[in-house]
């Protein structure tokens, strides 16, 4: 994933910070406790599409 | 985020328009994104056939309107196979040590985006692209100095959200372009209806397959609010200095509004 895109990323639900978990490919929010999947390099910023998180990985 | 309910009063059966038909508003997203799905491949030269080469024009106007300059930060919403987008780069840079230019592709549909991102690659421009719903936009407030969505608004099922996010990563000073089909000039009326859902649809069925997805277009273009009605949405989502141009009597409007 471009690099410059994540330094501006937000997550779409609460407009908080996104973490991006290379070896996952996903961009996570804590705050919306949601993972956002990258997909052959391409962000994929959408609510439907993102995984809930388990509680010890918004927690931790 | 407050979504106005768009024509039932029930809050849990909101409905909207996808083309003539009534749906429900959780439907339209899917609908929309099965046409662009089926259309993806064939979107660019149904483009060229459709418009005998006008969107390329419009296009160009857009760009040319926006004022962007070198090292300015341009969001593309909508940007499907990217056709703004490289225009843009060519305007104000992709992003290098001496030029922070930059210009980030968007669209909701990933069959869309794949196709953009595969042509910006083969025409060795860096423009990231991510997928996103122009009512939930991923960026931060006063991101970019431009905004432009092309043929996109239409088919957005909250379009006073979609314009206030808009506005919201917008910088202050910043425009937002909608280059969208509108109101034709009332004499050519007949001859637009007759091209629109008599030719149209045929076009998409011998070159796209798809007869449908080209029936909805013509049907989508008649429900979409007219220059006017777009200009009130526009300085009601909090856009100062709106105008308008038509482009080719109407068949496509060029909307500019400025962030105040």
């Amino acid at each position: 994933m471009n690099p410059k895109l994540l330094e501006i990323l937000v997550c779409p639900v609460t407009k908080g910070p996104l973490v991006y978990d290379k070896q996952k490919q996903e961009l996570i929010s804590k705050n919306a406790r949601l993972a956002y999947p990258v997909r052959d390099g391409i962000p994929v910023m959408l609510e439907d599409e993102a995984r809930r998180l388990e509680e010890h990985e918004y927690s931790e | 985020m407050q979504n106005k309910p768009q024509t039932s009063e029930h809050s849990d059966h909101h409905t909207t328009h996808f083309g003539f038909e009534t749906v429900a508003e959780h439907e339209k997203q899917k609908k929309v994104g099965e046409v662009f799905h089926s259309v993806a491949q064939k979107y660019d030269i149904m483009n060229d056939v459709m418009s005998a080469g006008l969107h390329r024009i419009w296009k160009r106007f857009t760009v040319d309107v926006s004022g962007v300059g070198q090292g300015d930060k341009v969001l593309d919403i909508a940007g499907g196979s990217g056709d703004l987008s490289k225009l843009f780069a060519k305007k104000v840079g992709t992003q290098s040590a001496h030029n922070p230019g930059q210009v980030i592709l968007t669209d909701i549909n990933a069959s869309m985006l794949g196709v953009g991102r595969d042509r910006m690659i083969d025409a060795g421009l860096t423009i990231p692209a991510a997928q996103c719903n122009a009512e939930f936009l991923p960026f931060a407030d006063n991101s970019f100095n431009c905004v432009t969505v092309a043929f996109g608004l239409r088919n957005m099922t909250h379009k006073e959200a979609a314009l206030k996010e808009m506005q919201r990563v917008l910088k202050p000073g910043g425009r937002l372009l909608v280059l969208e089909f509108s109101k034709v000039w009332q004499p050519l009326e007949k001859l637009y209806d007759s091209y629109s859902f008599k030719l149209l649809p045929k076009l998409g069925k011998w070159i796209a397959k798809d007869e449908p997805s080209y029936r909805y277009l013509a049907e989508s273009i008649r429900m979409h609010p007219d220059q006017e009605t777009l200009k009130t949405m526009m300085h009601e989502a909090g856009f100062g200095k709106v105008d308008y141009y038509n482009l080719t009597a109407g068949v496509v409007a060029l909307h500019k509004g400025v962030k105040v």
